[in-house]
C-alpha cells in the first residue's frame, strides 16, 4: 500500500535575526487545497502564542507566504512576517501579557506548521512541521555587563577592531533592563548600551538623576573600541524625555543625533525630572477607565495644553528622528512632536528635524515583526499596582510602523554616525 | 592612532575619526549549502582591500582563503587576486586551504555537525596576502555555517549489528529517506545525511568499515549483503518512514556497495563517482564478496572492467528504479567517466535509458561533496590492506569543482523530489490529517 508523503514545508533561512524576513514555502500540496499556516512560539514566562493564515494551493501545489494572499486568520493579505507580528496569547492564557525578550543571547524558537482546512486547527495534527530560530544577536557581538560607578547596563559591541559609532539606548517608563534593540543595534555596527534608570521593582523612583545619564554616556564615549563624537541617543517614550533633557540641557551630553519613539518632553511641576512619574498623574487627574483599562492620553493632553513645564528643546543642535504612531493611547505623541517642531522652528532649527507619524499605530513601536499589543499590563511606577495600560494602535498598521521605522532608524543612524552615503563593496 | 590626543581636539565638532568601514554576512547564519551575502560598506572609492576568511576545522586545522578588492559604487564586485578569482559569491567558502603551516595532506570534513564552523571574516587594508605581516583589520564578521537546520533530530543506531547515524526532520512524518554510503575511507561521516534531513529527508548514514562498533579488524570489510539489507529494511520500518520512499546515495565505493547489493525494492539511486578498486581478495575480504576490485588507476581499470562485466551487467539489467549517475572527469582515482559509460551503455541494451541519469562535470574531481565546501585535490588515505596512510590524488581544480559540487546538488536534490514526493491527492490529503 502506497503511504502518502505529506507536504514539504520549508523556511528560509531557518536561522535568522529578529529583523530579518524568512520565506515560508508549503510544496507538494494537492492543486486549490485549502491549508492553515500556524506559528507557535512559547515565550519565556511559558506563555504560549501563536498566528496563523488561511491559504489556498495554487495549480502546483504550493503556497508561498511571501507570494500569495492569505484568507483570512490572525492576517490576511500578502504578508510575508505575518506569521510573527500578528502573534497573540493562545484562548485561555492571562490577560495583559506582553512578548519581550530577557535573554538576548539565546533565539526565539518558533514553530511554524501547515494544518489541512481552514477550520479550527487547535486539534488536529499537522502535515508538517519546521522550527525556526529568531536571534537578537549575531555570532561575534560581545555582550558586556556594566556595573561600573554605580551605573547599570549592558554594551553590546559589534564583532571587529571597530572604531565604532555608538548608541545610548532609553526604554520606557516600565523600567528594568531592556537589551533587545541595544543587541540588535549592535549586530548593524553600533556599540549600544541599554541602561537601566528604573527598576521595575523600586517603590521609590531613584536614578533620575541627571549625573547618572552622564555617567553611562561617559563609559560608552570613552570605551576604546568607540568613536568619541559619534555617540547617539535613541529613547522610547518616557526615554524620549530623558533623550530630550540629556541633549537640551545637560552640557556635557552631546550626542550626534537623536531617535525619539513615542514622543513625551513634559516635566514634573519643579521643572526637573526627578519624581516625574509619581507626580503627574496625581495632578493631572484626566486618567480615565475604559473597559477596565487606563488611558493616560486625555491626561498628556490636559498637560500639554495646560503650558506645563517641558523640555527646552529649541536648545538641541542635532539632528532628530522624531516617530509617533497616530493612535498612541498612552500619550499624545503626535502633538507633542508638533509642539517640538514648533518649538524648533521659532529657534530656527527645524531643519535639523525628521518627523515620522503613523497611521494608526500605537504606542510601543518596537523592532519589526514583534506582536502587537493594543493594551498590556503595566506596574504603574513607584507603586505595586498593576494596572491594565492601552497603548493603541492596530494590529497591521502597527506592524507596518515597526518595520518601515526600523529601517528609517537604521538609515538616519548610518547618515549621522557613519557619515556621508557611502560607497559599498559587494562581494 | 592615538584616541587621547585626539579627545583633546574634540572641541572641534567634525569628527577626526573615521568609523571603522562595516562588513556583514547575510544571513550571518546559514546552512552549509545556501548563500551567503558579503559586503563592505563606508569605503572610500577605489579603494584595495582584502577579504580574508578563517576557520578551524573539528581536529583544530586552520583553514583561509583571501581575495583581493577595489571597492566602488556598482555593485557586485570582481576578486582580483587571491585564492579566487572573477564574480564568485561564495568563493571565500569554497577556495578555502589549510593555512600555510598547518598539517598536510588535509581534507574538511565535519565530524560533529550538531555545531556549526565558526567562520571569521575580515577586511584588510590593501592587497595583502593574510599570512604577512603587518596585516590592518579594518572590519570583521563572523558567519557560522550549520550541516543542521533547526528541529532535526540526530539518533545514533547499534542495534541488530546496524552501525550508522540516523536523522529525522522535524515534523510528523512519514518522510521519504536515503541510506546514505559514503567510500572505503571508512568511518561514519554524518554531514551529508544531516543535510537531507534539514532538505526534509529522514536519512541514515551506514558504516560498513572503518569504525570501532563493527566486528572485525578495522581495515577489512566484515559485512556482507545481509548488512546492507539489514539496514535497508530499517528505513522501511521505521515509524516515521515511508517505506515505499528509499533511496539511497554512495560515493565512491559506497555506489559500488549498493549497486551490488541493492537492486530490488529501491526507488532512487544517485551514484558519485563509482570506485572499483583492487585489494587482494583472498586475504583481506570474506568469502560474502565474490568478486574482485581493483585500485584505482585508469588504465588497468578499463581492462579490467571488461572482466567484470557479466557480473555487473547481471545487476544493472534487472534495476527497476530512477538511477543518477554523478561524475567528475578530472577523477584521479577511479575511472568515473568509464563506469558511467558502462552503465549507461548496458541499460540502454536493456531497454532502460529512461532511468538513467548522468550529471558530468569537467574539471571536478572524485569528492564531490555539499556544495560549498573545500575541495581537496589530494589527501591523505589510508589505502588497505596496508594501515598506513598515502597522499591519495582526488583531481578537481577549485573553481570548476565548486561549480560542480553546486550544481550537483541541486541536481540531486531535485532528483529526490522528483522520484521520492509525488503528488498528493486531495483524499489522501484528508485521509492522514484524520487519521492522526
Amino acid at each position: 500500500m502506497s503511504q502518502a508523503v505529506p507536504p514539504l514545508l520549508s523556511v528560509r533561512p531557518s536561522r535568522a535575526l529578529v529583523d530579518e524576513k524568512f520565506s515560508v514555502l508549503v510544496e507538494n500540496l494537492p492543486p486549490g487545497c485549502p491549508v492553515t499556516i500556524r506559528s507557535l512560539y512559547q515565550s519565556e514566562d511559558k506563555d504560549f502564542w501563536e498566528a496563523y493564515g488561511h491559504y489556498v494551493s495554487n495549480h502546483k501545489g504550493t503556497v508561498s507566504v511571501s507570494e500569495d494572499i492569505s484568507l483570512g486568520g490572525t492576517y490576511t493579505g500578502k504578508e510575508a512576517m505575518g506569521l510573527l507580528w500578528s502573534m497573540r496569547p493562545i484562548p485561555g492564557s492571562r490577560k495583559g501579557l506582553r512578548l519581550r525578550k530577557k535573554d538576548t543571547c539565546a533565539p526565539m524558537l518558533v514553530t511554524i506548521s501547515v494544518y489541512s482546512g481552514h477550520g479550527d486547527v487547535r486539534d488536529q495534527a499537522p502535515l508538517a512541521s519546521a522550527l525556526v530560530e529568531r536571534w537578537h544577536v549575531a555570532p561575534g557581538v560581545q555582550r558586556i555587563e556594566i556595573t561600573e560607578k554605580g551605573v547599570r547596563g549592558t554594551l553590546f559591541l559589534p564583532p571587529g577592531p571597530g572604531p565604532f559609532p555608538a548608541m545610548l539606548d532609553l526604554w520606557g517608563g516600565g523600567g528594568g533592563l531592556q537589551e533587545y534593540r541595544a543587541a540588535l543595534l549592535a549586530c548593524r555596527g553600533f556599540a549600544s548600551l541599554a541602561l537601566e534608570y528604573l527598576k521595575s521593582n523600586d517603590t521609590k523612583p531613584k536614578g533620575l538623576d541627571m549625573k547618572y545619564f552622564e555617567t553611562a554616556f561617559e563609559i560608552i564615549r570613552s570605551h576604546p573600541q568607540v568613536i568619541p563624537d559619534r555617540v547617539g541617543i535613541i529613547g522610547l517614550c518616557f526615554g524620549t524625555l530623558m533623550t530630550l533633557s540629556l541633549a537640551a540641557e545637560c552640557p556635557t551630553i552631546k550626542p550626534r543625533c537623536i531617535v525619539c519613539i513615542s514622543n513625551i518632553h513634559s516635566k514634573s511641576n519643579e521643572n526637573t525630572i526627578q519624581e516625574f512619574p509619581q507626580e503627574i498623574p496625581e495632578k493631572y487627574n484626566k486618567i480615565h477607565m475604559m473597559e477596565d483599562v487606563v488611558v493616560w492620553r486625555d491626561m498628556g493632553l490636559a498637560v500639554l495644553e495646560v503650558g506645563h513645564p517641558k523640555v527646552k528643546v529649541g536648545n538641541i543642535d542635532c539632528p532628530m528622528l522624531l516617530i509617533n504612531g497616530t493612535d498612541d493611547q498612552n500619550w499624545p505623541t503626535v502633538e507633542v512632536a508638533s509642539d517640538i517642531i514648533k518649538t524648533m522652528r521659532e529657534a530656527g532649527k527645524e531643519s535639523l528635524v525628521t518627523r515620522l507619524d503613523y497611521p494608526d499605530a500605537g504606542h510601543l513601536i518596537e523592532p519589526p515583526f514583534s506582536p502587537h499589543f493594543r493594551a498590556a499590563n503595566f506596574m504603574l511606577h513607584g507603586t505595586k499596582k498593576k494596572v491594565m495600560m492601552l497603548w493603541g494602535g492596530k494590529t497591521k498598521p502597527h506592524a507596518d510602523a515597526q518595520e518601515d521605522s526600523w529601517k528609517k532608524i537604521l538609515s538616519f543612524l548610518q547618515l549621522h554616525l557613519y557619515g556621508a552615503p557611502s560607497l559599498k563593496a559587494n562581494l | 592612532f592615538n584616541l587621547w590626543a585626539v579627545r583633546a581636539v574634540r572641541a572641534v565638532r567634525v569628527s577626526s575619526i573615521r568609523p571603522a568601514p562595516l562588513l556583514t554576512a547575510t544571513p550571518v547564519r546559514t546552512l552549509v549549502d545556501e548563500q551567503t551575502c558579503i559586503k563592505a560598506s563606508f569605503l572610500p572609492s577605489n579603494h584595495p582591500v582584502t577579504v580574508c576568511a578563517r576557520m578551524r576545522s573539528d581536529e583544530g586545522d586552520l583553514w583561509q582563503s583571501f581575495a583581493h578588492y577595489n571597492s566602488n559604487s556598482r555593485g557586485t564586485d570582481l576578486s582580483v587576486g587571491g585564492s579566487y578569482s572573477g564574480c564568485e559569491p561564495m568563493g571565500l567558502f569554497w577556495s578555502m586551504q589549510p593555512a600555510p603551516g598547518e598539517r598536510d595532506g588535509l581534507r574538511l570534513r565535519k565530524k560533529c555537525v550538531e555545531s556549526p564552523y565558526t567562520v571569521h571574516i575580515s577586511l584588510l587594508e590593501g592587497h595583502v596576502s593574510p599570512n604577512q605581516e603587518p596585516v590592518k583589520e579594518l572590519a570583521a564578521v563572523t558567519a557560522e555555517r550549520w550541516y543542521m537546520a533547526p528541529g532535526v533530530k540526530r539518533q545514533e543506531i547499534r542495534q541488530n549489528g546496524l552501525v550508522g547515524t540516523l536523522f529525522i526532520p522535524p515534523g510528523p512524518g512519514p518522510f521519504p529517506a536515503m541510506l546514505d554510503m559514503w567510500g572505503m575511507g571508512g568511518g561514519l561521516p554524518e554531514y551529508r545525511s544531516s543535510l537531507f534531513a534539514s532538505r526534509g529527508y529522514a536519512s541514515f548514514c551506514l558504516a560498513y568499515v572503518g569504525h570501532k562498533d563493527l566486528p572485525g579488524p578495522p581495515n577489512t570489510i566484515n559485512v556482507g549483503d545481509s548488512y546492507f539489507q539489514a539496514a535497508f529494511q530499517f528505513l522501511q520500518d521505521h515509524s516515521h518512514i515511508a517505506a515505499d520512499k528509499v533511496g539511497i546515495v554512495g560515493l565512491s565505493y559506497g555506489s559500488f556497495l549498493s549497486l551490488a547489493d541493492l537492486n530490488e525494492s529501491v526507488f532512487a539511486w544517485i551514484h558519485v563517482n563509482i570506485l572499483l578498486f583492487f585489494v587482494n581478495c583472498f586475504f583481506m575480504y570474506p568469502k560474502a564478496f565474490s568478486f574482485m576490485t581493483l585500485l584505482s588507476l585508469k588504465h588497468i581499470l578499463c581492462i579490467l572492467q571488461i572482466l567484470m562485466k557479466p557480473l555487473v551487467l547481471m545487476q544493472l539489467e534487472e534495476i527497476t528504479c530512477p538511477l543518477m549517475f554523478v561524475v567528475g572527469e578530472d577523477d584521479m582515482s577511479a575511472s568515473s567517466i568509464e563506469n558511467a559509460d558502462l552503465i549507461e551503455e548496458t541499460l540502454r541494451a536493456a531497454g532502460k535509458s529512461h532511468l538513467f541519469t548522468r550529471l558530468s562535470y569537467p574539471g571536478a574531481g572524485h569528492l564531490i561533496e555539499p556544495p560549498y565546501s573545500p575541495m581537496s585535490r589530494a589527501s591523505f588515505w589510508a589505502v588497505k590492506p596496508k594501515k598506513r596512510e598515502m597522499m591519495t590524488l582526488w583531481g578537481g581544480h577549485p573553481a570548476p569543482h565548486a561549480a560542480a559540487q553546486e550544481d550537483a546538488w541541486k541536481k540531486m536534490l531535485e532528483f529526490m523530489e522528483l522520484n521520492l514526493r509525488p503528488k498528493l491527492t486531495a483524499s489522501v490529503l484528508h485521509v492522514k490529517a484524520k487519521r492522526q
